[in-house]
């Protein structure tokens, strides 16, 4: 009912995280940006991990096959329904034979597409987020590529239409400023390598993906072996290598790990790190514990008249 | 080992306990998941993370420091596996390196690595990747300073005193010794995911 015509770099399907198996080695997948989900979600009457479509830097085009409701959140882009241009954060309503495209966006990384009742996608591991390293969830295991269809769980039209109120659109940006609090192994750092942690400008690194990104511009001090005993870390953990370039994880992130954690990044700007692409600029804000899940309560109550279930 | 534990707030949402071996780390997490009052727990070799909701943050340290535990070590009585490994060459490129590193010519390191039974300690890092003691613990390895981005599926690391193995491709920081002759095929069907902790394995040279 949706084949797709160019998957651009890397389109999955991602639906909810896999909490709670990291025990066996399974990392979390889902969307690398879960308020954008969550938003586009929302515009078709969806849960908000409804299974959509991760649209990795746009280059994405697909023919529609039955009526639908959709809607498009995340790295704006500019998004045409057979060449009619039509706008992010408002409820879509498709007919057979449209066609949907999406350039690349200038900011931010990842969009998601949400169709009314959630596209259809294996479930593995309870989950059908798309889990490329282990070929498991979504289509196959793996990226969707020309000539894919993908379904519909159920009825595809919705009633409504519906726009994200203009307040709780996610900004998307260059330059980031993130909350992180210090970690298990902080103090491994040289005094001057944790406060150029936590004050100096950062910019990310070429290698930046749905499993961890690099921060580049500094390189720290961090007095190691290389032979700390393997240890739990999560998405928003920050290790630092040896080589002294700290990797940021991200929603794939491994479940353990050898390098020393020095930050962890705030749960209420995790999102972020889906939105950040090579050559943004990011500065860490020091947090106590705390003061970091306040700051996640006031944002869950921001968005709670319109996620009434979070996210 | 009965004691009361100290947790340390390593992320906000996170929790981490040190503890003195993995086999406690596994115990105590075994024994926290079934409470099911967090998000995720988590052991290490040394360590064992809870991840909790943000409302939950009272209750959960509250209730990790109110927990007394009496470890129970034993392992469970599984049959050994027996895994072929090609050492060095293209498939175990840090192979000669880690032998000259620990004194041992390439045959010393097989007969010390095969000689012996290992046990797996943890399933962790991506689905699959086990980490088996059984070196001598005098092995001290260091991890790679910059980690590669991809390590083939079924290649053998080793860092510290243990031995890693790789089921899937992906990124990798152990210094790499050799490759497991034939793809694991798990006892989970369609999973990727062959060991439980404690499973005892042995090493034969290709």
């Amino acid at each position: 009912m949706l084949r797709i015509r160019k998957a651009g770099l890397q389109t999955t399907l991602q639906g909810q995280a896999r909490i709670g198996q990291r025990f066996v080695g399974m990392p979390y997948a889902g969307p690398a940006d879960p308020l954008s989900m969550a938003l586009a979600n929302r515009l078709v009457g969806n849960p908000a991990d409804a299974t959509c479509l991760e649209i990795t830097y746009g280059g994405f085009e697909a023919e529609i096959e039955i009526a639908c409701s959709m809607a498009l959140a995340g790295a704006p882009s500019d998004l045409a329904v057979s060449g009619q241009a039509h706008s992010f954060h408002k409820t879509l309503h498709l007919q057979p034979g449209d066609t949907l495209t999406l350039a690349p966006p200038v900011q931010g990384v990842r969009a998601y597409l949400a169709i009314h009742s959630a596209f259809e996608a294996a479930v593995q591991f309870g989950s059908t987020s798309t889990y490329l390293t282990a070929e498991i969830g979504g289509l196959e295991g793996r990226a969707l590529r020309a000539d894919d269809t993908i379904r519909a769980r159920g009825s595809t039209t919705f009633g409504d239409t519906l726009e994200t109120p203009e307040a709780l659109r996610p900004v998307f940006t260059h330059q980031f400023a993130l909350r992180a609090t210090r970690s298990s192994e902080t103090d491994l750092l040289t005094a001057d390598s944790e406060r150029a942690l936590f004050s100096e400008m950062f910019t990310i690194g070429r290698q930046a993906t749905r499993m961890g990104l690099a921060l580049t511009g500094h390189t720290l001090t961090v007095e190691s072996d290389g032979m700390m005993k393997s240890a739990p870390v999560f998405p928003g953990t920050i290790q630092c290598p040896p080589s002294g370039l700290p990797i940021v994880l991200s929603c794939d992130a491994q479940t353990t790990g050898g390098y020393p954690r020095i930050a962890s990044i705030a749960r209420c700007v995790r999102h972020l790190l889906g939105l950040m692409r090579p050559g943004d600029q990011v500065r860490l804000l020091h947090r106590a514990p705390e003061a970091a899940l306040e700051d996640d309560q006031r944002k869950q109550n921001f968005f709670s008249d319109w996620l009434e279930d979070g996210f | 080992m009965s004691d009361k534990l100290s947790p340390n707030r390593v992320a906000d949402d996170v929790f981490e306990i040190r503890v003195d071996s993995s086999r406690q780390a596994q115990w105590i997490a075994r024994t926290l998941r079934k409470a099911e009052l967090a998000e995720d727990v988590v052991a290490g070799l040394e360590t064992v993370c809870v991840k909790f909701a943000p409302a939950s943050a009272q209750q959960v340290s509250d209730w990790l420091q109110g927990i007394d535990f009496a470890v129970d070590e034993t392992l469970p009585d599984t049959p050994i596996i027996t895994l072929d490994i090609h050492y060095g060459g293209e498939k175990g490129p840090d192979f000669e390196w880690v032998c000259e590193a620990l004194n041992l010519s390439a045959e010393a390191f097989i007969e010390m690595h095969t000689g012996q039974t290992h046990t797996v300690e943890m399933m962790g890092f991506t689905p699959g990747f086990a980490y088996v003691s059984g070196l001598p613990e005098d092995v001290k390895i260091p991890r790679l300073s910059d980690p590669r981005l991809r390590v083939a599926a079924g290649s053998v690391g080793v860092s510290g005193a243990f031995t890693g193995i790789y089921a899937l491709a992906g990124p990798g920081g152990w210094p790499l010794i050799g490759r497991l002759s034939k793809p694991l095929t798990g006892p989970i069907s369609g999973a990727p995911i062959f060991f439980q902790s404690g499973q005892r394995l042995k090493f034969k040279a290709a």
